[in-house]
């Protein structure tokens, strides 16, 4: 574009300003909708988690004539003692779901890297292609279809118990003893997300100068150490910021996973369950009072440690990556 | 240079010295690889291939040898009663078919439209709006409020709204978007359609649209495998049957099987041959990732794409 075009953009941006400002906020509009109706609208809910609620329905003239909002407002305030009814689950909670997180951050990161080099190393490239779709399919595989695959390899007449012991009657169960679930846990993440995980260290490590290889194995460096001294040392600043951003996360569990593949066996709860899954189940007690409320806190104690992660893990994302940080 | 390198790089390299072009692995580390990969495939479709396979065997020879990797008998009546008139699945692919297109249409031209916005530098509000979708990315009012709020006011419990609306518009799809705009559709195009008179509607309809078809693609496929695979949102507020999408109808299915089978022996004359097909709900697993597996291929560079800005920005 010539200088021409400068000038004229510059007058028709002063002309048209007004006009094109409000086909801009005519664009966001829907977006702001739904924004509002689904994700702003329960913010002030999380105030849920410091009243005893109880349902009170609405009486003509009463502010909010929905049940909901008229028994949030006018439930009693209780101050923190729905936090202090949650004290005797909190540590079992916090133990899963930032155990469990922790340990997939760590085999995760072994995992996805080690494909990513793997394949990225490979001689026959069209056959690595077809590896990598071939594991990163896991990531479209919903996890209750998980589940049914779960369920044939370890139930009773699951795969390992058919093979294993064949035509016993001390078949493994599985679904009802709590040392296995950690491994399955661990290998169900593993399954899912080794392929998807690779995706961006693989889009990193093809950025890599070919000539600092060269250089390296003209220094003699063999395959391995030109991995253990070229390549980890480029990657490790996305690993490093992954896992920060990840860490962010922490208190979020995979809700679809921990829920649906333990299929509903109570006598693993101490092991399964994580926050999101004790919110939703405490949130479903319907029966037991204030269930709201209790379930409410956990929801609130989660959000705001969450908020505070994201917060305090960018801060220190934006000061040593500035590119890789959310904002 | 490479060729000078290559005896002290690699004793066992012999015989790629004209496919030696840049610095590569040895042919025997190459094998092993290989080796690997075809081993971590096999660890990865077998679980999905033991649900295939049991969908196709004959419901007494499950019962009776177990979960095999090949079938003792084989049979396809588990299909043919799969979408019998009346089935819960023949519901179940109905809703979640209706959720996954409009779930899908939505998301593009909400998803599109916002980034679109937000990716234009004359748009005063810019900064405003982008922290207005971005703050949503950093808090939320809990599920507790979620639930009730989407049940309650917005009234979408027990309808087939609630399987899509809810998911169709995310602040991390705006940003993918908007990121696309930026890097894919030069502003010097933007700024001569301009000039030749067309409006801003008319700008990103004829031209930004068509140069913006790859992201577009990208959050059409988020989004409808989202709603594909959605459970939680069923779980959350749908109660009667008659909204289930796929997964949630399969989870009820699956639960309720584990609990009869492992409780059949206290509930006196209720025998575990009474209870319903369990090669009918492989197939019914089967039928509910079939179509993904099967069209992931031919999508996969999008979601290649997606995932590179995502998993930084998301």
């Amino acid at each position: 574009m010539s200088q021409t075009t400068v000038k004229k953009k510059k007058k028709s941006s002063m002309a048209g300003g007004r006009k094109r400002q409000g086909a801009y906020l005519l664009m966001v509009l829907p977006g702001v909708l739904f924004l509002l109706a689904f994700a702003y609208l329960p913010m002030p809910g999380a105030l849920l988690g410091f009243k005893f609620y109880q349902m009170t329905v609405p009486k003509p003239g009463d502010l909010f004539q929905n049940v909901f909002l008229n028994s949030l407002v006018k439930s009693e305030w209780v101050g923190l003692s729905n936090f202090t009814y949650l004290l005797k689950d909190a540590g079992m909670l916090i133990r899963n779901t930032v155990g469990y997180n922790l340990v997939f951050m760590v085999i995760g990161v072994v995992l996805q890297v080690g494909l990513a080099v793997i394949i990225n190393e490979m001689r026959n490239r069209k056959t690595a292609k077809v590896y990598h779709t071939i594991m990163f399919m896991p990531y479209f595989v919903s996890w209750i279809v998980v589940m049914y695959a779960l369920y044939a390899m370890i139930s009773a007449t699951g795969f390992i118990n058919a093979t294993f012991k064949a035509g016993g009657a001390d078949y493994i169960r599985f679904y009802s003893e709590k040392k296995y679930w950690p491994w399955i846990f661990i290998i169900a993440q593993a399954w899912k997300y080794t392929g998807q995980g690779s995706i961006i260290y693989l889009a990193t490590l093809t950025g890599f100068d070919e000539q600092l290889y060269e250089a390296g194995a003209i220094d003699g460096a063999s395959k391995w150490e030109q991995f253990r001294y070229i390549t980890l040392p480029q990657l490790m600043p996305t690993i490093v910021m992954l896992q920060i951003l990840a860490i962010g996360r922490i208190f979020n569990g995979d809700f679809d996973m921990f829920y649906s593949l333990p299929n509903g066996s109570g006598t693993l709860r101490t092991v399964t369950q994580t926050i999101d899954v004790y919110v939703y189940d405490t949130l479903k007690k319907g029966n037991l009072r204030n269930s709201f409320g209790y379930a409410g806190a956990a929801a609130f104690f989660q959000s705001i440690v969450g908020f505070v992660l994201i917060l305090l893990t960018n801060y220190i994302v934006r000061k040593h990556q500035p590119e890789m940080a959310l904002f | 240079m490479t060729a000078i390198a290559k005896p002290k790089k690699n004793v066992h390299d012999n015989h790629n010295s004209d496919t030696q072009a840049r610095n590569l692995i040895s042919k025997r580390t190459n094998l092993l690889f290989n080796i690997l990969l075809v081993v971590m495939c096999i660890l990865v479709i077998f679980p999905l291939w033991i649900i295939l396979i049991s969908s196709f065997t004959s419901e007494s020879s499950l019962s009776q040898y177990g979960y095999r990797l090949w079938p003792m008998e084989w049979s396809t009546m588990a299909y043919s009663y799969l979408f019998r008139d009346g089935s819960i699945m023949v519901t179940a692919y109905k809703n979640t078919l209706i959720a996954t297109v409009s779930g899908t249409i939505i998301s593009v031209i909400t998803v599109g439209l916002y980034a679109y916005a937000l990716s234009r530098p004359d748009f005063k509000f810019r900064k405003f709006f982008t922290f207005f979708s971005f703050f949503t990315m950093l808090f939320s009012g809990g599920t507790v409020s979620y639930y009730n709020m989407c049940r309650s006011v917005l009234g979408l419990k027990d309808t087939v709204w609630a399987l899509f609306l809810p998911m169709a518009f995310s602040a991390y799809w705006v940003i993918i978007m908007r990121t696309f705009y930026q890097s894919n559709v030069p502003e010097a195009i933007i700024e001569s359609a301009r000039i030749d008179g067309a409006g801003e509607w008319r700008t990103l309809i004829q031209i930004v649209l068509p140069l913006a078809v790859p992201g577009f693609a990208t959050v059409a496929l988020f989004s409808a495998i989202g709603v594909w695979n959605d459970f939680r949102q069923c779980l959350l507020l749908n109660d009667s049957s008659e909204y289930y999408n796929l997964q949630y109808t399969i989870y009820q299915t699956m639960n309720n099987l584990r609990f009869l089978k492992e409780n059949a022996s206290r509930m006196g004359g209720v025998s575990v041959s009474n209870l319903p097909s369990e090669t009918f709900r492989m197939a019914m697993a089967v039928v509910t990732v079939g179509p993904i597996i099967l069209a992931y291929p031919f999508f996969q560079q999008y979601f290649v794409k997606g995932l590179t800005v995502g998993a930084v920005k998301g």
